[in-house]
C-alpha cells in the first residue's frame, strides 16, 4: 500500500460512510483538529460529518531530514462525526478492512489517551489505537473546545498516515515509503524537510515574527469585533503557527510561553463564541428540516 | 436461593480504573440491597470492556418483615369510659386495620396505641431494577466522559447491559440501553451477539467467544506464558507486578507473544532500552541467565494466537523502531555536551517567581560548594559544583524530551560520555533520588550534595514566597523534597547544621519575600516533622523521640543518634528513677522561676545530700562535656543515669523551695546545671515510666 492509496481508500470508505469530504486548510496548523472543519464545526447542534487530509507543521519536530521518523510537516487523515454513533468504533474497524487490514489477524487494542490544546482551550477523552504495538490512530470523543461544553458530542479520529504507511509496508525511514508506485516520499518532501528546518531552527527572523504574532493578533481582534469569524481564526491559526515558529527558534522563554499561550486562546475562546452566535443566526442551517407542511395546492391536485 | 448476573459491556474503560470500577459496583450494590434486607455474596469480573458482577445465593424475595406504628396517647385514645376516641379511630383507619386491633404500649413517654403490621417482601428482582441504576450512576471517575448528544456522563458509552435473576430479565436502563440477555464476544475474534441464561452459561459461552472475565485467571495465564516462553530461548522475564496488572487489564483475552530486537541496540545504555520497553510499548524486558539485557521482550496481546504472524512481526517493528529512535537522540545529543547546554536552560521556567532553571542552576551551583564546605567535604567542592552546573541540562535534551522519566540519569549518561570525572557523572545520574520514602539514596558523598543543595534551594524559595504546604495541599511536593533532605542526611550520616543552611539557601534566592531567618525559623520545623515520620517508622517511641525534638536540633543525624541513645538506655534499670526525678526537677524550677544563676556556695550547703549530689555532678560534668562532644550518647545517658539514686535521695532529704532566699536560689541553681547539663542529650522529663 503507498502514500497516495493509503489517502484515497480512506477517504472512499468514509465518503460511503456518508462523510462529506473536506479538502485541507489552506493555512498552517499544527494538527488537523486545528481546521475549521473540526474546530469550528465541533461547536452548537448542527449534526456533522466530514473527513479530510490535513498537512500539519510542527517546526520544532524539525530534524533537517536527516530523522526516519520525525518531520515538521506531516500529514493527518481526520474524520470528525457529531454526533458520535453508536457504532462509530465499528465504523472505524471497518476503515481498517478497507485499507487492508483483517482485525482477526491483528491485535486491535483501544488504550486510554486524552487529548488536550491548550492553545484552543480544547480537550477530549479517549484512547490511542494500537495494532499489534503500534499506535496507528488517534480517537477522540471531544468534551469541550474554545472554552465551552459540547452537547452533542464530535467523535474525532485520526490516523497519522505517514506512520500508518511505514507499519502497513514495514518501513523502517520515512523517507522510503512509497508516495505513489515509483516514487518515494523522500523524492517528493525530503528537501522541504532540510529547508524548512533549516529556516525553522537558523533563519527564522525572531523580531519580525514578534511583530506578526502583535499583528495577526490585532487582525483577528479586529475581525471578531466585526462578527466576521472565520477572518477572526484565520488570523488566530498564523498566531498559533508563528508562535510555534518562535518556539522551534527558543525565542519563546518558559515565563512567557504560558502567556502566549493564553492569547492564543483567547483569540480561539472568541471564535468559537463567535461561530455558536453566527450559526444561531443562520438559524442552524444543517439540523434536519422540519418535514414541510402539504400545502393546499398539492392537495388539491391529488383530489383532482 | 436465586442466581444474579449483571454484565455492563462498554467501550473500552482506561486500565487504571478497572480494579476501583469493579471494587466500587460490587461495595455499592451490596450495600444498596444490605439496606433493604438482601444479603448475599458477590463476585466481580472485568475485562478491558466490561463490569460484570454476579451471586450465586440472592433470596428471591425480601422477607416479609414487621413493622410497628404507634399512634396516639392512650389518653387520647380513649374516653373515660374506655371506649376509642375518633383520634383512635382515625389512627386504626390510616394503617388499614380494625380499631380493635390496637394495642396499647408503654413507651418512656408513657403510653401509646400501637399497631403491628406484617409488610410483605419485595421481589429482589424489583428492588435489584431500581438500585443498579442508582448505584451506577453514583460510579465517579478521575475523567469522566459525555458522548452522543451529550447528556449522559460516566467512563465511557455502554453498549449493552444483561442483567438476569434466573435466567429472567431484571427490567431497567442505563444511560437509555434496556436490560436484556444478549451480550457480545471479543471485538474481533468473536463479534457476534450471545444469549445468556445464567451465570455458568454466561462465563463458558464468553470463554468460547474469547473473553475470559476474571482478571485474576488473565494475570495468571500471562505469567505462565511469559515464563514458558522465556525458557525456550534461556531467559526469564523481567519481574514487574505493575506492568503485569495493567497489561491483564488492557485485554479480554490472556495472549502473549515473544518477539526480539536487533541485538545491536544492545549498545544503547540499558536504562534506556527498558524505559522504551515498559514506559512507551508496555512491553516486558527479558534478562539472560547472567543478568544482562536479552534481546527478547513480550509483549501482551488480546489474541489467542498469532495466525500470520503479523503480531510479533508488528511488535518488533515498532520496538525496532522506538530503539532507531533512540539511538537517533543518542547520537545526535552527544553534538552538543551537556557543558554547552547549560545556557539554554534559561528557556525553561523552573518557578514563576524564583526565575528559570538557568538561574535555579547557579543557585544550586553555589549552594552546593557551600554544603560540601560545611560539612567538612571541602575537598569535593569542585565535583559537587561541576555536576551542580551539569545536573539539569539533560532537561533541554531530545532524548529526555522523549523520555522524560529518565531525567538526570540521560545527563548523567551523557556526562559520562562527555568525559566527566565519574563522581561528576554519577552525582548527575542520582541527584534526583530518593524519589520517595524507600527509595536509593545517590551513590556516593557528591550525588548527595548536589541533592541536598537542589532540595534545599527549592523549599527555600517556596517558603521564602510563602508557598507553604497545607493539610493535604502540596502541588510543589514539598514534603517529598523535605523527606529527601532528611533522608541523605540520616542515611548518608551527614551532619549539616540545617538552619544556617537554609539561611544560606534562602540567601541565594533575589526573590522578594520572608527574610532567610524567617525562612530557617518556618523550615527546620517543617524538616523536623519528617524527621519524626522517619523515626516512628524506624521504630522508636513516642517519648525517645520527643524528648529529644524538644531540645535544640539543627542537625538531624545528631538528633537521631541521641533518639538512639535515649531509646538503648532507657533499658537500664536505674534510668526509669532518673526521668522521673526530672519531672520533679522540671516542675520545681517552672515553679520557682529561674534561678539567680552563678557558681554554687558550699557554704550554703546544709545536707550531706545536697552536698553529695554537688561534688557527684561536678565529678560527671566534665565526663559529661567530653562525652557529648564526642556524641557517645549512650554513655553519658549512663553517667547521668549513675546520678540518679543520688538525686532521689536529694529530693528526700532535702526541701528545696526553703525560705532562706540564698539557700533557696543555691540549691535551684545545681537543679538547673543539672537540667542543663542533662537536657543537652534529651529532655528526659519527656521520658514515660
Amino acid at each position: 500500500m503507498d502514500f497516495q492509496t493509503l489517502i484515497l481508500k480512506l477517504s472512499e470508505y468514509w465518503a460511503s460512510r456518508g462523510c462529506l469530504i473536506e479538502q485541507p486548510y489552506d493555512t498552517e496548523v499544527g494538527a488537523g483538529t486545528m481546521h475549521p472543519a473540526t474546530f469550528l464545526r465541533v461547536l452548537g447542534p448542527e449534526p456533522w460529518r466530514c473527513a479530510y487530509v490535513q498537512p500539519s507543521r510542527r517546526p520544532a519536530d524539525g530534524r533537517y531530514g536527516e530523522n526516519p521518523f520525525r518531520l515538521v510537516k506531516h500529514y493527518q487523515f481526520q474524520v470528525v462525526i457529531k454526533p458520535s454513533p453508536d457504532d462509530i468504533q465499528d465504523l472505524y474497524v471497518d476503515s481498517l478492512r478497507a485499507i487492508g487490514i483483517e482485525p482477526a489477524d491483528h491485535d486491535l487494542r483501544f488504550e486510554e489517551d486524552n487529548w488536550e490544546s491548550p492553545t484552543l482551550g480544547a480537550w477530549g477523552v479517549g484512547w490511542q489505537v494500537l495494532l499489534d504495538g503500534m499506535e496507528i490512530t488517534q480517537f477522540t470523543y471531544f468534551q469541550q473546545a474554545g472554552g465551552i461544553d459540547l452537547a452533542p458530542c464530535t467523535a474525532e479520529i485520526t490516523y497519522g498516515l505517514e506512520r500508518l504507511t511505514m507499519f502497513l509496508t514495514r518501513t523502517r525511514n520515512v523517507f522510503d515509503i512509497e508516495w505513489a508506485p515509483g516514487v518515494k516520499y523522500g523524492e517528493v518532501r525530503k528537501q522541504d524537510e532540510y529547508e524548512v528546518s533549516k529556516y525553522g531552527f537558523e533563519v527564522a527572523d525572531t523580531a519580525l515574527l514578534t511583530q506578526l504574532f502583535e499583528q495577526y493578533e490585532g487582525e483577528s481582534r479586529k475581525c471578531l469585533a466585526a462578527g466576521l469569524v472565520v477572518p477572526a481564526y484565520e488570523n488566530a491559526l498564523k498566531c498559533s503557527h508563528t508562535f510555534n515558529l518562535l518556539d522551534a527558534r527558543g525565542a519563546v522563554s518558559a515565563t512567557e510561553r504560558v502567556g502566549v499561550i493564553k492569547r492564543v486562546r483567547d483569540l480561539a475562546v472568541g471564535c468559537a463564541k463567535g461561530w455558536v452566535a453566527s450559526r444561531e443566526g443562520l438559524g442552524h442551517p444543517l439540523l434536519p428540516k422540519e418535514p414541510p407542511a402539504p400545502e393546499a395546492s398539492v392537495l388539491e391536485a391529488e383530489e383532482a | 436461593m436465586a442466581e444474579f448476573l449483571l454484565e455492563i459491556l462498554a467501550e473500552e474503560i482506561p486500565a487504571g480504573v478497572l480494579s476501583q470500577a469493579r471494587n466500587d459496583l460490587l461495595r455499592g450494590l451490596a450495600d444498596a440491597l444490605a439496606a433493604e434486607r438482601i444479603e448475599g455474596t458477590f463476585f466481580s469480573h472485568s475485562t478491558s470492556r466490561r463490569l460484570v458482577l454476579f451471586s450465586l445465593d440472592l433470596p428471591e424475595m425480601q422477607d416479609d418483615h414487621e413493622v410497628e406504628a404507634v399512634g396516639p396517647s392512650v389518653k387520647v385514645a380513649f374516653d373515660a369510659e374506655g371506649r376509642p376516641t375518633r383520634a383512635a379511630e382515625g389512627f386504626a383507619r390510616g394503617q388499614g386495620v380494625a380499631v380493635e386491633a390496637l394495642r396499647v404500649v408503654s413507651t418512656p413517654k408513657g403510653e401509646y396505641v400501637s399497631v403491628r403490621k406484617v409488610v410483605e417482601g419485595r421481589f429482589t428482582s424489583e428492588i435489584l431494577a431500581e438500585a443498579i441504576p442508582a448505584v451506577v450512576a453514583k460510579m465517579s471517575f478521575p475523567r469522566m466522559m459525555r458522548w452522543g448528544d451529550g447528556r449522559n456522563s460516566w467512563i465511557r458509552p455502554v453498549h449493552s447491559v444483561v442483567c438476569l435473576i434466573d435466567g429472567l430479565v431484571v427490567p431497567f436502563s442505563l444511560f437509555g440501553v434496556e436490560t436484556g440477555r444478549t451480550t457480545f464476544g471479543h471485538r474481533t475474534l468473536a463479534p457476534g451477539r450471545i444469549v445468556v441464561v445464567g451465570v455458568d452459561d454466561y462465563l463458558a459461552k464468553l470463554r468460547t467467544a474469547f473473553v475470559e472475565t476474571d482478571y485474576g485467571i488473565r494475570r495468571r495465564v500471562l505469567v505462565e506464558k511469559a515464563e514458558a516462553l522465556a525458557a525456550e530461548v534461556g531467559c526469564s522475564a523481567v519481574d514487574d507486578e505493575a506492568l503485569l496488572d495493567t497489561l491483564a487489564h488492557l485485554v479480554e483475552w490472556p495472549g502473549l507473544i515473544r518477539g526480539s530486537f536487533d541485538p545491536a541496540y544492545l549498545e544503547l545504555p540499558e536504562e534506556i532500552l527498558v524505559t522504551a520497553m515498559r514506559e512507551h510499548q508496555k512491553v516486558l524486558p527479558t534478562r539472560d541467565a547472567a543478568g544482562a539485557l536479552a534481546p527478547h521482550f513480550f509483549a501482551v496481546a488480546d489474541h489467542v494466537g498469532d495466525p500470520k504472524g503479523h503480531i510479533v512481526r508488528g511488535n518488533e517493528w515498532v520496538l525496532n523502531a522506538r530503539f532507531a529512535d533512540a539511538r537517533f537522540f543518542w547520537d545526535d545529543d552527544g553534538r552538543i555536551p551537556l557543558e554547552e547546554r547549560v545556557p539554554r536552560l534559561a528557556r525553561l521556567s523552573f518557578q514563576e517567581k524564583l526565575g528559570d532553571t538557568l538561574r535555579k542552576t547557579e543557585r544550586v551551583e553555589a549552594l552546593s560548594g557551600r554544603l560540601a564546605a560545611d560539612v567538612g567535604l571541602g575537598d569535593l567542592i569542585p565535583e559537587a559544583t561541576r555536576a551542580a552546573r551539569l545536573a539539569r541540562a539533560d532537561l533541554v535534551t531530545d532524548m529526555v524530551r522523549e523520555f522524560p522519566d529518565l531525567q538526570g540519569v540521560v545527563g548523567g549518561l551523557y556526562a559520562r560520555r562527555d568525559g566527566e570525572a565519574e563522581s561528576v557523572w554519577q552525582a548527575v545520574y542520582d541527584h534526583y533520588l530518593p524519589a520517595g520514602a524507600d527509595d536509593a539514596l545517590p551513590r556516593d558523598e557528591v550525588g548527595r550534595i548536589v541533592a541536598l543543595a537542589d532540595r534545599l534551594d527549592t523549599l527555600a524559595g517556596f517558603f521564602a514566597l510563602g508557598l507553604v504546604p497545607t493539610g493535604s495541599r502540596d502541588p510543589y511536593a514539598l514534603r517529598r523534597a523535605a523527606l529527601g533532605v532528611v533522608r541523605i542526611l540520616l542515611e548518608g550520616g551527614i551532619r549539616l547544621d540545617l538552619p544556617a543552611a537554609l539561611a544560606a539557601a534562602r540567601g541565594l534566592h533575589e526573590v522578594q519575600g520572608a527574610t532567610a531567618e524567617e525562612v530557617a525559623t518556618s523550615l527546620h520545623p517543617f524538616l523536623l516533622e519528617r524527621l519524626r515520620f522517619l523515626l516512628e517508622r524506624r521504630g522508636f517511641k513516642h517519648d525517645e523521640i520527643e524528648s529529644v525534638l524538644a531540645t535544640e536540633c539543627p542537625d538531624v543525624t545528631d538528633a537521631a543518634e541521641r533518639v538512639a541513645a535515649v531509646a538503648a538506655v532507657r533499658k537500664q534499670p536505674d534510668f526509669g528513677p532518673l526521668a522521673a526525678s526530672f519531672k520533679r526537677v522540671q516542675n520545681i524550677l517552672a515553679q520557682a522561676g529561674a534561678p539567680a544563676g552563678g557558681e554554687l556556695d558550699p557554704a550554703l550547703m546544709s545536707d550531706d545530700s545536697e552536698r553529695q549530689l554537688a561534688s557527684d555532678f561536678y565529678q560527671a560534668r566534665g565526663i559529661l562535656d567530653e562525652l557529648i562532644v564526642a556524641r557517645r550518647y549512650e554513655e553519658a545517658l549512663s553517667v547521668m543515669a549513675s546520678l540518679g539514686p543520688c538525686l532521689d535521695r536529694f529530693f528526700t532529704d532535702v526541701m528545696v523551695l526553703v525560705e532562706d532566699e540564698a539557700v533557696r536560689s543555691n540549691r535551684l541553681s545545681l537543679l538547673a546545671a543539672m537540667r542543663d547539663q542533662f537536657f543537652r542529650v534529651a529532655r528526659l522529663s519527656e521520658i514515660q515510666a
